[in-house]
């Protein structure tokens, strides 16, 4: 009966393309430092990342909102969302991130995308030896 | 003044959205489906449910193999026995493997028997096949791509177009490289006089299932695409939404309206991924919407691989940051469907 009910119904097909409609977008990044055995908790990544921006931009660029979806302190990885107006800025100040607690660092870009859920499915993540 | 305009800018990325419904006859999901050749990644999403259901898990166990060749030289795709056994009969699939396409040649051999090889421009040169400069380089043009179908008359083998193609992968250009390489009907026996000249080893799908409690969901039905995208990429990352908009680390939240699911489990499958399996799958999953349930929805997201030269029907494919092409399709008990295909920078529209 009820498939009855829907197949009176007349169907819709309808088709919406978003172009550069993405309010965020998500970076993965990698941060190597000097000497490896260094750890930083998640609140002072994004206060390290905080004062990069500050460095580059100013007061404005560190009331840059970003946020810290994800990290993990073994690996020093880290998705971090930003406003898609944001992202050049927030990229170019951790490309210029070059010292912490004056040993040398940087931060690796390993993807960018509008969609999150693209970076859970990043074919160069398969291994097979 | 011109600099802050600029810093706003991002490149450019597309999100198709279809809404309709698989009884309509125009629905084009399985063509949808077909056209993006090299999956990398499937993962479904079943509400209210804590283990497989028999049926979709013998699915999901059932995905074909796929092989793995260590440094094949590429001239060796147009060997005789090879076209006739494999590409002539059926659908090969075929992806250079750790090649990436924004630094390295790549090479892709598709279910119609078009071989496309995304070339920098020294190899381009050398190898002296007619190509297009890559719609992604315009301004440089470092990059080329060539694509031949091996199924034309002037590649039979012994023929004018194949005789070119050949001397110029045997004798300048010797292009080698590890190859995922995947047949469909016949599997591993069309390719094994390839497969046993060279160093290869087989590779199933890789499984993983995890079960997720107390998640909070939003209205699916109403809500709007780059929300419920931002929610499944965060459920799939294993992201917490449970923030308050305050907090320091950060402020994502699930989407206003929501609901929270008492048990949700996420399966997921990698490698080279047949997109007959994938919709072999879509069916199953459909029949087991029919069955009346607490939670009458299940999402299935297929990543495409980022270093493929070509995404959705042998179009052309970049990476610039991400390499993005993935879609996801939203399915519901009353047949109907959210289908969201999205792509970045280096692509055209999906189908």
């Amino acid at each position: 009966m009820r498939r009855a009910d829907k197949d009176d119904k007349p169907t819709v097909y309808q088709r919406v393309v978003l172009k550069n409609a993405s309010p965020h977008h998500y970076m993965k990044i990698h941060l190597v430092l000097q000497d490896a055995s260094t750890r930083l908790s998640a609140v002072e990544l994004k206060q390290f990342i905080i004062t990069g921006l500050k460095s580059l931009y100013g007061e404005v660029g560190a009331a840059l909102n970003f946020d810290l979806l994800k990290y993990d302190e073994d690996t020093l990885t880290a998705l971090l969302r930003v406003y898609s107006r944001g992202l050049v800025k927030l990229w170019s100040s951790l490309t210029l991130l070059g010292s912490y607690q004056n040993q040398a660092c940087a931060f690796r870009v390993l993807q960018v995308s509008p969609f999150l859920l693209s970076l859970t499915g990043n074919s160069r993540d398969l291994q097979l030896d | 003044m011109n600099m802050s305009v600029d810093l706003d800018q991002t490149p450019r990325s597309l999100l198709v959205c279809d809404w309709s419904s698989f009884l309509d006859d125009k629905n084009r999901v399985s063509s949808q489906v077909e056209q993006l050749h090299f999956n990398y990644k499937v993962s479904v999403l079943l509400p209210e449910c804590s283990s497989a259901p028999a049926h979709l898990d013998s699915v999901l166990n059932s995905f074909s193999s796929f092989y793995l060749i260590r440094n094949l030289p590429i001239h060796e795709l147009l060997d005789k026995q090879f076209l006739e056994t494999a590409v002539y009969q059926g659908s090969v699939y075929g992806l250079s493997y750790r090649t990436r396409i924004d630094e390295d040649n790549c090479v892709a051999l598709m279910p119609n028997g078009r071989l496309s090889l995304s070339l920098d421009k020294d190899s381009y040169q050398l190898l002296g096949v007619e190509g297009k400069p890559s719609r992604f380089s315009n301004r440089t043009n470092s990059r080329y791509v060539i694509s031949i179908d091996l199924t034309d008359n002037s590649m039979a083998p012994g023929g004018r177009g194949y005789l070119r193609l050949l001397t110029g992968l045997m004798s300048r250009l010797h292009l080698t490289t590890d190859f995922l390489l995947s047949h469909h009907p016949g599997g591993g026996a069309s390719l094994q006089p390839l497969l046993s000249r060279y160093d290869w080893s087989e590779h199933r799908p890789e499984l993983h299932s995890h079960a997720l409690t107390h998640l909070s969901c939003p209205e699916l039905q109403s809500c709007d695409p780059h929300s419920f995208l931002e929610w499944l990429g965060a459920v799939d990352a294993d992201i917490s939404c449970e923030n308050s908009s305050i907090s320091f680390l950060s402020s994502l939240v699930c989407p206003e309206p929501k609901t929270t699911l008492s048990r949700v489990l996420r399966v997921s499958i990698c490698g080279l991924l047949l997109p007959q399996d994938v919709h072999r799958l879509i069916q199953e999953i459909r029949c087991y919407l029919e069955q009346p349930q607490l939670e009458s929805w299940l999402s299935l997201t297929v990543h495409g691989f980022v270093d493929s030269p070509v995404s959705w029907g042998g179009r052309e494919h970049g990476v610039l940051r991400g390499g993005e092409n993935f879609y996801t399709l939203l399915m519901f008990h009353d047949h109907t469907y959210h289908l969201h295909l999205a792509t970045g920078a280096h692509d055209t529209c999906p189908p």
